[in-house]
């Protein structure tokens, strides 16, 4: 299995460990990843807000890149995938929008969008492509009473036309990732929720309050830690957590890890291969013990 | 179909301390909707349940309620689709007070859609004897919005409006986007204005629960994303959001001479979108600060992306492209 | 008690058109049981009327010659007139005020033909025309908050009507079950059709004839009720609305046999012919066998208009369609069968929107009606497609003025509070105190049943008075129906049960109107007489309640100016 990686800004930057732990995952399970270099960023929906037809266009010029290596795409954040398949599906869904960017894509780059690449998050990939049966067998470590509170992410799920999931208001691919682990899921009403990270910078109080809210329903439902498939919620969930606590007013310490981080963890890797020690909230005891 | 199981809330604010969710069994006839259901349990089993509801085709709006925990309209949802495991889940519209089993007090919604200023402005520089000409493609502009039915569903599941309740919310900034883009409204500039200030149009989290959850065409998120483009297509950038937009456009594309990264530089970003405000600034310090602790602060050299001339070449184009886009 | 210059009633198109025009001007109330934006003028789909002439040499004299001939010669041909005249006006203002109308390649409002129409005359807002009006004066509403009181979710309950004048209504608050008497110097009724009674209808739940009823209890005459109009194009078992925009673009009716079998009935409009007579033929095909395998409902077929007109004009249509039945009309026919759609009949008004109180045209004071809760009668016995938006917003528009007019130099007279609230309270305690032992769903139902099989699209002189002994005995049921609800929050039960009332006695009246009116005419359809027969029935029906409750019939010659009763041919 060979996919071309589509690491995402976050994964280059604040959230290096997101690709290290990727690359472990991947080399242990055999999956081969080429590193697009020449790829952009994917807009985060915030170049959408700002130039339509250029985010598209952006994104095109990275199919079109997948394309000529003959490889779909695999993305690590959950962002992007839903800004990528979003911009895909517009595409692919109206023959003359498609027209126009590939004029625009031509023009500037030399280079078309022809429509033939599949874009896939990690997730995706081992649940459709690699199997859950066959990560099973190759789980070294079993993350036994490990409680693992799920956190999808908005743009995997939302708006539902774009998603990919195939009931987005019911999804169980973490949970079922979580038990092949051997860990055990918790419910809690925020998991589909958003963690408030696009307005971060523009509404602080009301980003990390939803963040807030998410860790709290987590702890509430007794889970150990949350894992998440976008880097931006971990962002937000992680690296603001002492502004978290100062606003909610009570201590959470609650570990936020990256998809990639509990997979590789399950496979054997320490927490130090997956660089939790990056992390603004520090592994507890529960992670200690179930990855030991 | 087979017996189903509805859970529906019951709650009478001036009895209960809180609502409960109480069985009906009901076999619901071939192709009945949630509202038939309803009906058929208040009609048959339970006098007391209360529910709105009026046109039954899906056009006022009345009958939005929480169906396995998320908006939508009654009538408009067939029953069969609904069921999980034998059973359906009918509840109120949340982001509003329970006045009653499935009714809230939708006074806070009507509020924030006033606060847009909802109605046309004409302009009145010309008389005129008929109507006033407005081309084919322009309406285009302005139909998915007018779609809207006022049916809160939008409202009811949106994040943002969870911890804001001074948010504009969904359907307000929908109802906004019609006039906006209306070529027959003479406030369009102060109506961005408005629409640009705090809990507004800025402080949506695109968390898209609304254009989800909205039953007509009108979907909130889209109009959303509209309202922001027309804003910053005028240059109306003086708020941290925006700002956040060109660090984005600047950092990716480059600016004024020098060349973008074809990535996000997440140590601009923050700095870009506080602007000139030193408090701003300051308060990235301490997370700043303990990024570097932990030695998460993005790298200090930008990573450029290979062949990033493509790109910059895109951005350099910015103006063009939004024409075309328009088309 | 709440005071007020004006108080209206229903915010519909008509109420709401009516406020505007006073707003700011003199003290307004507006009472609704539905928030404005969802009353039922929402629904209306296809289309508004004006003989704007942006498609075709269209006059408003061609409009009027429709309008009447439509209405089998029974509208009042002085009303008819204005409301042709008015229509461009009042179109023009609605676009002004911000609708967003469908446009042409000029950049003008669009037309499009419709039903019994000359012209392609409907201006339209895709499938949602009455969505767009209504929308477009909700924010108008909002617009001048300042200047109206708005009470949506307060549910009328009686017309305080002394004397010869209206001095104000009383009114339950649904949300608290607090009772209000409010005093006004005029009041204004817009509460909508009657339509509910019927099994099949195209009608929202609240169109209950609750404004209808009122008046009438309070002693005024109601108008024309037998005639009541089948659309001919109901979604099957539903009765929801498949707009006639779906003719109107080119759809045909088909029968089990696959035949178009419109040319039988009107060859040369076929599918465009007026209502009532394509309702009959889809009537008399389904009665005669040739339903859909025999069944009670034939087709309407879209599919050759293709996938992108469909998806452009008829979006709404195709939604109901996948949502209601789940049939998608791109790839197959939609079952439909007739479905009772509009009242003709309602409260006399004179072409200033004045309640009048008798055949000889005496006007009540300070009581104004417009929409479709009026009788003006612009649309005699049949209406046609587009012609009531239009009613609603140029009467409305006229209540508004004559009724602004009226107030200034009016005053407020008295009224007694406590008895006001007395006597509502007792209609409201009679109900929760009954002995409990029938149910209201069994009532409605079996109305619903007995008015569709007896006085649905075709009525003869034995059903009807099937139908009549009949209501005798839903009524006296009715004296013992279960409120189970005691509560004063939200009691849906009792506003349920209180329709319920209206629906039971305004159906008595339709019955006896169509049982005296020996005639066929547009909507009115029996099958003993067959015929039109203008030397006895060229007049309008005038129902009054008598002391001991029943119904006593009077009539009132129709006003006729300029054209004479002809043979409807089409
Ligand atoms: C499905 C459908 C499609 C239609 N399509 C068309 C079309 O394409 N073209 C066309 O010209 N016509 C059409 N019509 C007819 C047209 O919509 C109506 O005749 C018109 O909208 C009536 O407007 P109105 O203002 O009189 O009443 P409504 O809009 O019905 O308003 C009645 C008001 O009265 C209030 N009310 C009623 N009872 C009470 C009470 N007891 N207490 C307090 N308030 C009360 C209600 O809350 C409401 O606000 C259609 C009708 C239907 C059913
Ligand atoms: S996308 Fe924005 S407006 Fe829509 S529900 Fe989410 S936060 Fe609210
Ligand atoms: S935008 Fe959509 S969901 Fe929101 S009120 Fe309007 S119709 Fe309902
Ligand atoms: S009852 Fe009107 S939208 Fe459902």
């Amino acid at each position: 299995m060979r996919y071309a990686l589509y690491t995402g800004c976050v994964a280059k930057g604040a959230g290096r460990e997101l690709l290290t732990a990727t690359t472990y995952a991947a080399e242990r399970l055999g999956i081969q990843l080429n590193e697009m270099k020449d790829a952009s960023c994917c807009g985060a929906g915030v170049v959408d807000d700002d130039n339509r037809l250029l985010a598209d266009s952006m994104n095109a010029r990275t199919f079109s890149l997948a394309e000529a290596s003959g490889l779909d795409i695999m993305t690590i954040c959950g962002t992007c995938q839903g800004v990528m398949r979003a911009a895909q599906k517009k595409i692919d869904g109206n023959p003359d929008y498609k027209a126009r960017v590939n004029a625009a894509l031509l023009k500037d780059t030399g280079r078309v969008y022809a429509g033939k690449v599949k874009i896939k998050h990690f997730y995706q990939i081992i649940h459709e492509d690699y199997g859950l049966e066959n990560l099973a067998a190759r789980v070294t470590v079993k993350l036994a009473g490990l409680k693992v509170a799920p956190f999808y992410g908005c743009y995997v799920l939302r708006p539902h036309e774009y998603s990919d999931v195939k009931v987005p208001d019911r999804p169980d691919y973490l949970e079922k990732f979580i038990e092949t682990l051997g860990a055990t899921p918790v419910d809690y009403p925020e998991k589909l929720k958003c963690c408030g990270f696009p307005i971060l910078m523009s509404n602080k109080t009301n980003s990390l309050q939803l963040s807030g809210n998410a860790i709290l329903g987590a702890i509430k439902a007794g889970a150990d830690c949350i894992v998440t498939p976008c880097p931006l919620c971990q962002l937000n969930m992680d690296s603001y957590q002492p502004e978290i606590e100062a606003i909610l007013e009570r201590k959470l310490g609650l570990p936020i890890l990256h998809y990639p981080q509990l997979l590789a963890l399950a496979l054997g890797a320490t927490l130090d291969d997956v660089k939790t020690n990056t992390h603004i909230v520090r592994p507890n005891k529960a992670l200690h013990e179930a990855s030991d | 179909m087979a017996e189903v199981r509805f859970l529906v809330s019951k709650y009478n604010s001036e009895t209960d301390a809180k609502p409960r969710l109480q069985e009906f069994r009901l076999d619901p006839p071939q192709g009945a909707t949630l509202l038939d259901c309803l009906n058929l349990i208040k009609w048959k089993l339970d006098g007391t349940l209360s529910f709105r509801m009026s046109c039954r085709s899906a056009i006022c709006g009345s009958c939005a309620v929480r169906v396995n925990g998320h908006a939508r309209l009654a009538c408009k949802t067939q029953a069969a689709d609904a069921v999980i495991d034998g059973r359906v889940t009918i509840e109120p519209l949340g982001n509003m007070t329970l006045i009653r089993d499935l009714v809230v007090d939708l006074e806070p919604f009507w509020a924030s859609v006033e606060k847009v200023r909802p109605w046309l402005v004409p302009d009145d520089s010309k008389k005129y004897e008929r109507e006033r000409l407005q081309s084919h493609h322009d309406q285009l502009k302005i139909d998915a919005a007018s779609t809207c039915i006022m049916c809160a569903s939008c409202f009811s599941d949106c994040n943002v409006m969870e911890v804001d309740p001074k948010f504009l919310g969904p359907a307000a900034l929908a109802k906004a986007q019609r006039f906006v883009f209306d070529t027959r409204d003479a406030e369009k500039w102060d109506r961005l204005e408005l629409l640009g200030q705090i809990h507004g149009m800025w402080d949506c989290t695109h968390c898209a629960e609304c254009s989800t959850r909205c039953p007509t065409d009108a979907k909130p998120l889209e109009r959303i994303t509209e309202l922001r483009r027309a804003a910053m297509a005028a240059g109306m950038t003086d708020n941290n959001a925006a700002r956040h937009v060109l660090g984005f456009r600047e950092s990716i594309g480059g600016f004024k001479g020098i060349g973008g990264s074809g990535m996000l530089n997440e140590n601009y970003l923050p700095v870009r979108s506080m602007g000139l405000s030193i408090g701003g600034i300051l308060s990235l310090i301490p997370v700043g600060l303990r990024m570097f602790a932990r030695k998460k602060n993005p790298p200090l050299i930008p990573h450029v992306i290979e062949k990033v001339g493509e790109v910059r070449k895109m951005f350099r184009r910015f103006d063009e492209y939004n024409k075309e886009g328009e088309k | 008690m709440i005071t007020h210059d004006v108080v209206i009633v229903g915010s519909g198109l008509a109420g709401l058109r009516a406020a505007i025009e006073m707003a700011g001007k003199v003290d307004v109330a507006v009472v609704s049981k539905v928030y404005p934006s969802r009353s039922h003028s929402g629904a209306a789909q296809g289309g508004v009327a004006a003989a704007m002439a942006n498609s075709s040499d269209d006059s408003v004299e061609s409009h009027f010659f429709d309008t009447v001939k439509g209405s089998d010669y029974l509208a009042d041909q002085d009303a008819a007139e204005i409301m042709t005249r008015d229509a461009p006006v009042t179109i023009t203002e609605m676009e002004r005020l911000g609708c967003v109308f469908s446009r042409d390649e000029k950049g003008r409002i669009a037309q499009r033909e419709f039903g019994g129409h000359s012209h392609p005359r409907a201006c339209y807002a895709a499938d949602r025309t009455g969505h767009a009006l209504l929308h477009t004066l909700f924010e108008q509403s909002m617009k001048h908050k300042a200047a109206v009181t708005y009470y949506s979710e307060w549910y009328l309950l009686s017309l305080i009507y002394e004397e010869g004048s209206a001095r104000g209504i009383t009114m339950m608050n649904i949300r608290t079950g607090e009772l209000e008497v409010v005093r006004a110097k005029t009041v204004l009724f817009g509460t909508g059709g009657y339509g509910r009674a019927f099994k099949i209808t195209s009608n929202a739940f609240a169109c209950t004839g609750d404004g209808v009823m009122t008046a009438y209890r309070a002693g005024i005459p109601l108008e024309d009720m037998e005639f009541v109009q089948f659309h001919p194009t109901g979604l099957y078992g539903q009765g929801i609305l498949m707009s006639e925009a779906a003719r109107g673009e080119g759809g045909y009716l088909v029968n089990g046999k696959g035949e178009r079998f419109m040319d039988k009935y009107a060859k040369s409009k076929m599918e465009l012919a007026p209502r009532d007579i394509v309702s009959r033929a889809e009537q008399t095909e389904i009665n005669e066998g040739r339903g859909i395998g025999g069944k009670d409902f034939v087709h309407i077929d879209l599919r050759h208009l293709g996938r992108e007109k469909i998806i452009e004009r008829l979006p709404q249509i195709r939604q109901l369609a996948i949502d209601f039945l789940g049939v998608d009309c791109i790839d197959k026919p939609i079952p439909i069968q007739p479905t009772a759609h509009y009242s003709m009949g309602g409260i006399p008004v004179d072409v200033d929107c004045q309640v009048i109180t008798d055949e000889k045209k005496t006007k009540a004071r300070g009581f104004f009606a417009a929409g479709e809760c009026s009788c003006v009668s612009v649309h005699g016995a049949n209406r046609l497609g587009t012609n009531s938006l239009l009613d609603a917003c140029v009467f409305g528009r006229r209540a508004g003025k004559a009724a602004l007019d009226y107030t200034l130099s009016a005053r407020h007279e008295s009224v007694n509070e406590a008895a006001e609230l007395g006597k509502a309270r007792k209609r409201l305690d009679a109900l929760l105190s009954t002995p409990e032992t029938e149910s209201a769903n069994d009532i409605r139902n079996e109305l619903k049943e007995t008015m569709s099989n007896h006085a649905g699209v075709y009525r003869g002189a034995e059903g009807l008075l099937v139908a009549k002994a009949a209501l005798k005995l839903l009524r006296e049921r009715f004296k013992s129906v279960r409120v189970t609800d005691k509560g004063k929050l939200f009691n849906t039960e009792l506003v349920e049960a209180l329709e319920l009332s209206n629906m039971l006695e305004y159906s008595e009246i339709i019955v006896e109107g169509a049982l005296a009116r020996r005639e066929s005419r547009g909507a009115h359809a029996r099958t003993d007489f067959p015929k039109r027969d203008d030397a006895n029935w060229l007049k309008h029906t005038l129902a009054r309640k008598n002391a001991d409750g029943s119904v006593s019939l009077g009539y009132k010659p129709v006003v006729i100016t300029k054209y004479q009763p002809e043979e409807r041919k089409y």
